[in-house]
């Protein structure tokens, strides 16, 4: 040993005095004795004059287990014989203890990715069991109030029509539930198709405001419609553009008291779509639960939400078929009592369009 | 002559609903609570019709169309599907069953058995 830099008294903990002028092997009770550096610097150096980073691994018995790595060049002093051999060595226990975990982490990354797609796969297939499980019962429960109702069997007396149809209201809103359910699971795991046709969209809102006019007529509610003469048609799906009109509609009339208003707008937008509005002077949403609408099954919780029907998945449902479109929708409030607007926009030509 | 329907679902209440129905609208109905005993029926009393679950407790409601149609006797008969299956696997393993058609449940009582009449009238 010829010169050592300061570092490597600290690193290995050795001695200055103990050190230069001794041959490395013996180093710190011959500690350094490592066959893998004596290989490197008696057989290799010597015909390549010089080796790159060399991992070598040793137990020192004062500093413990550590890896080096070795870089060396033999380069000749002056103008005579004398060579000396300049050599590296870099401890990187730490290093590879990170990248060690490093890689540990990425396999468990990758582990619980699987998982979660196993998770996701289970999820959807239960659901889709639980939906086959639960409509046969159904199917019985709101087909035999079905008939019983329809007095098919015989006449029933006011009680007992009014009975009767209760237990089918609630088995259809059971059936509508399950539906949303599905469908939400079905969009989540991403197997929700679109069937596009072009829509007329004109045609196609006013459709659906005689829809809902029962419900508005019933709770005295002043509907309004405000249908842009040119507004295009759109590529959608018929179906689920309708659901999603209705599903607002619904709420609108659902959470407006009663001598309220509603209404519907639909105009073409700047861009390459049409913006709707469905608006009421309902009771609003207060500005801390506007985070939380999108959530199934969340209500409000006043009075009015116990007296008021629906499944609670109505509005996320809706937001997702109109993003399963290519269109985004969006909700505001002035806050409680102060009404409330659902602003979407649904594409003219849809992305999903294949 | 009354047309001859033959009804196969393991769910003794939706079988006696089905059954109901299509008694009330005219038709002789036959029951079946497996497939087995279904294409048995099937054989010996050659309904225009036949009505049947897609799981049932003995084999797959397909698997049972199958056997139907490999029997000159029964391979004219049209299968309706009446599943409150919605995979759509299932649909395409009904769809690849020839003569057949599909009714989701729950069903519509009231227009039910209009439904399964226009499947016997496709046929003729």
């Amino acid at each position: 040993m010829v010169s050592v830099s300061r570092s490597f008294y600290d690193v290995f903990k050795v001695k200055p005095e103990e050190t230069v002028g001794q041959l490395i092997y013996d180093l710190g009770n011959k500690q350094w004795n490592i066959p893998k550096l004596r290989e490197l610097l008696e057989t290799i150096l010597p015909q390549k004059t010089t080796f790159d980073n060399y991992e070598v691994e040793h137990d020192f018995t004062t500093i413990g287990r550590r890896i080096m790595l070795l870089n060396a060049r033999q380069i000749e002093r002056g103008m005579g014989k004398e060579r000396i051999i300049l050599l590296a060595i870099e401890d990187i226990t730490e290093r590879k203890a990170i990248e060690k975990g490093l890689e540990k982490a990425h396999e468990e990354l990758q582990e619980l990715a699987a998982e979660l797609k196993r998770t996701a796969r289970a999820k959807s297939e239960f659901l889709a069991n639980m939906s086959h499980e639960l409509r046969t019962p159904l199917n019985s429960i709101n087909g035999f109030s079905e008939i019983l109702y329809d007095e098919t069997v015989g006449p029933l007396n006011e009680k007992q029509k009014k009975y009767v149809d209760y237990v089918l209201t609630s088995g259809k809103h059971l059936l509508l539930l399950i539906n949303q359910i599905l469908d939400m699971s079905k969009v989540e795991a991403g197997k929700m198709k679109l069937t596009l046709s072009s829509l007329h969209m004109k045609s196609l809102l006013n459709e659906i405001s005689l829809l809902v006019a029962d419900m508005v007529g019933k709770k005295k509610l002043q509907m309004s419609l405000e249908i842009a003469e040119d507004l295009p048609n759109i590529d959608g799906d018929e179906l689920k553009v309708k659901e999603i009109l209705y599903n607002l509609l619904s709420n609108a009339v659902k959470f407006t008291p009663e001598g309220g208003k509603i209404g519907m707008r639909a105009k073409k937008n700047d861009s390459t779509g049409i913006d709707i509005v469905v608006w009421d002077t309902g009771i609003g949403i207060a500005s801390e639960n506007m985070g939380k609408i999108f959530e199934g099954f969340f209500r409000v919780d006043t009075p009015y939400s116990r007296i008021t029907e629906g499944t609670g998945l109505g509005l996320s449902l809706s937001k997702k078929l109109v993003e399963l479109h290519g269109g985004n929708l969006s909700v505001e409030s002035k806050g409680l009592n102060r009404g409330t607007e659902v602003r979407f926009t649904l594409p003219i030509i849809s992305r999903k369009a294949a | 002559m009354r047309n001859k329907i033959l009804v196969v679902d393991d769910n003794k209440s939706n079988l006696v609903l089905e059954k109901d129905l299509l008694e009330v609208a005219g038709f002789e109905v036959f029951e079946a609570e497996n497939a087995a005993d279904g294409i048995a029926i099937a054989r010996k009393e050659k309904p225009d019709i036949i009505i049947m679950d897609v799981r049932l407790p003995d084999m797959r409601g397909s698997e049972a169309a199958r056997i139907l149609r490999q029997d000159k006797e029964t391979s004219y008969i049209p299968i309706v599907f009446v599943t409150a299956s919605v995979m759509a696997g299932e649909k395409e393993e009904i769809n690849a069953i020839a003569n057949s058609g599909f009714i989701g449940k729950p069903i519509n009582t009231r227009t039910f058995a209009k439904e399964i009449s226009q499947f016997i009238r496709g046929k003729e």
